[in-house]
């Protein structure tokens, strides 16, 4: 039991930091994305000449506002489910049923991660056709930036999950065999449309 | 055998299982088992392709928006012009409450920050005119429906992407259905006021002082004309009218009514990311399970299956809309167009039902779906706006829920109610 507290203490401390950050960088994500769109607005309606790299820039800004957040949302208990049935349930049996579901879903996030290294992996080979990385990054030269930058976000934030289920697995179980567990029993945020 | 997919989603989603998970296991199981393991790679490019959208990112922008506008105080201008308008009258903040809600309609996409901005002003207001808590909270809760059905809206665009439709021609067609709602719910009220003797809210107001309210009003007032009005003459993009709108909300919250500090940003552009991110990921699991949808031939036999009940459009349109009615009270809007609309909206297309009127009976019918027991998401915020419990609104809400029903089949069985404008406009043939 003890060693199970620890390791949960470990995960709790080490999903809590990161995602903070991931946190802080998806706002900053966001915050680009409408500042690249109305700089394309100004430049194509009233300078009528519209520029050939924002359109990406600012879906890849999405995407990793996207992957930064939605290990976070999980965590939460931001992900849009039906709960009425394990309401109905004796609470021994909805934990149960509860922790199920977590292996459901850590088993999804497993067989995503190792399809989203191939698909990461791919994206060495297509370049992005409007953003360029500056010489001296990542080369001598300006180069177009590898799709792979773009094809991390979700990798990230699939691996972020597993990290976040695995810690929400292990209080499952310690619930189960008898502990308390206040982040489990605290009410979730709604995460609606 | 594919087929089965939908049979374990359904299962997953009924025993609690997140429906992003949902999308994916079921079928990805289902391919699993009949040795289709390359379709599950493709699963989670899908999930990745849906997300890489320039269409979709009119979501981010119009719920950052909504945010932005409700944090500025606009919604207190809103409330005071509509109750400049309106509040004489018997049941007059009552009226002022469905007013209000279609005016704010058009500058933020969701029903839950309608219902939470104008609840947290009106319900109150209310009770202190002595309406009941309950009646307050639940005349909130069914107004605020009207929010994602008058552009722009979260929901609508969430379907024209993944069906494929108009962004702009969905918006155009909300606008009637939107507005049929409130006066719907208004002659509800007026109904209700006379038998049950509801205050005035306050004395007529002067030609003046409307003119005054107005003014007061102007600038959040001309943000739909702004992006209807963007989107209708072919300037912006849809995506570019959100961004737009984030824009204006930034300028006139932090410089013209200075309601708004940069101190308040982070906040406000948290929340937006983190609903933005769920809705986001839901939607790119909602175009890998389209794939599997196609491939299982699944409509097809559904189709097989619905026409086998009768081959009238009339009669089968009564029957989607109950379906519809069934899954909105446990489902929120936006997953369960994301789930039915593939599968459903191909057979009545086929059908003859035009695609635009279909997405406007799916829309209207599951966005009041957010206000039906046991499972609506604006009967929670209301409850929690309100402190009132979710029972006791949810039965004070039936006259209204009765109304909202009336305009579904208006609106099912009058295609020119939705179809006028985008047809005066060219969005539809």
């Amino acid at each position: 039991m003890k060693a199970l507290d620890l390791l949960i203490a470990i995960l709790a401390s080490f999903n809590e930091r990161c995602l903070q950050i991931g946190r802080h960088l998806s706002i900053a994500a966001l915050a680009f994305m409408v500042i690249i769109m109305l700089t394309q607005v100004f430049f194509r309606y009233v300078l009528n000449n519209a520029l050939p790299w924002p359109d990406e820039l600012a879906r890849f800004c999405m995407l990793w506002m996207t992957g930064l957040m939605a290990p976070l949302a999980l965590r939460q208990g931001g992900f849009i489910a039906i709960d009425m049935f394990q309401r109905m349930l004796p609470s021994v049996v909805a934990r149960t049923l509860q922790l199920l579901l977590w292996l459901v879903a850590m088993t999804v996030l497993v067989v995503a991660v190792r399809i989203g290294w191939d698909h990461f992996n791919s994206g060495w080979l297509f370049k992005s056709s409007s953003i360029k990385i500056p010489a001296g990054i990542l080369s001598e030269r300006p180069m177009r930036m590898p799709l792979a930058y773009s094809y991390l976000s979700l990798l990230l934030s699939v691996a972020m999950m597993i990290v976040v289920s695995g810690e929400l697995i292990l209080r499952h179980i310690r619930q189960l065999s008898g502990g308390k567990d206040p982040f489990l029993d605290a009410p979730t945020g709604p995460g609606g449309a | 055998m594919l087929i089965w997919f939908l049979p374990l989603f359904l299962l997953f989603l009924g025993l609690g299982l997140p429906v992003f998970f949902g999308l994916v296991a079921a079928p990805g199981i289902l391919l699993w088992l009949n040795g289709q393991e390359r379709d599950i790679v493709l699963l989670y490019r899908n999930i990745y392709n849906g997300m890489d959208s320039f269409p979709l990112m009119a979501v981010p922008f119009f719920m950052l928006a909504g945010e932005l506008m409700n944090k500025g105080g606009i919604t207190s201008r809103l409330v005071e012009f509509s109750q400049a308008l309106m509040g004489h009258l018997r049941g007059g903040l009552a009226h002022v409450n469905v007013l209000s809600s279609i005016l704010f309609a058009g500058l933020s996409g969701s029903a839950v920050a309608d219902t939470s901005a104008l609840g947290s002003m009106l319900i109150p207001a209310m009770e202190k005119q002595g309406y009941s808590r309950r009646f307050a909270a639940a005349i909130t809760a069914a107004s605020s429906v009207i929010g994602p059905i008058i552009p722009p809206s979260g929901i609508m665009i969430i379907y024209a992407y993944v069906m494929g439709e108009s962004v702009a021609a969905l918006f155009l067609a909300g606008i009637v259905p939107g507005v049929m709602v409130g006066v719907g719910l208004m002659l509800m009220i007026k109904l209700l006021a006379n038998k049950y003797d509801f205050p005035a809210a306050s004395r007529r107001y002067s030609w003046r002082e409307r003119g005054n309210a107005s003014l007061k009003a102007f600038f959040p007032l001309m943000t739909p004309v702004i992006i209807i009005g963007g989107i209708l003459l072919g300037v912006f993009t849809p995506t570019e009218a959100a961004a737009v709108a984030v824009g204006y909300a930034l300028f006139i919250g932090l410089f013209v009514l200075k309601s708004l500090q940069v101190a308040d940003l982070p906040a406000i552009l948290s929340r937006a990311a983190m609903t933005s991110a769920v809705v986001l990921l839901l939607v790119g699991a909602a175009m890998a399970f389209k794939t599997v949808v196609s491939l299982s031939h699944l409509p097809e036999a559904l189709a097989a299956l619905i026409l086998s009940l009768s081959d009238n459009p009339l009669i089968l349109l009564f029957l989607i809309n109950i379906l519809l009615f069934i899954v909105g009270m446990f489902l929120d809007a936006g997953p369960a167009i994301i789930i039915l609309g593939p599968i459903l909206a191909p057979i009545f297309i086929t059908l003859g039902v035009e695609p635009v009127h279909f997405a406007i009976i799916m829309s209207v019918n599951l966005t009041v779906g957010l206000a039906t027991p046991p499972m609506g998401l604006v009967l929670f915020v209301a409850s929690s706006v309100s402190g009132e419990r979710v029972e006791s609104i949810a039965k004070a809400i039936l006259p209204f829920l009765a109304v909202e029903i009336v305009v579904i089949f208006l609106i099912t069985y009058f295609p020119a109610i939705s179809l006028t404008i985008p047809r005066l406009t060219g969005f539809v043939q």
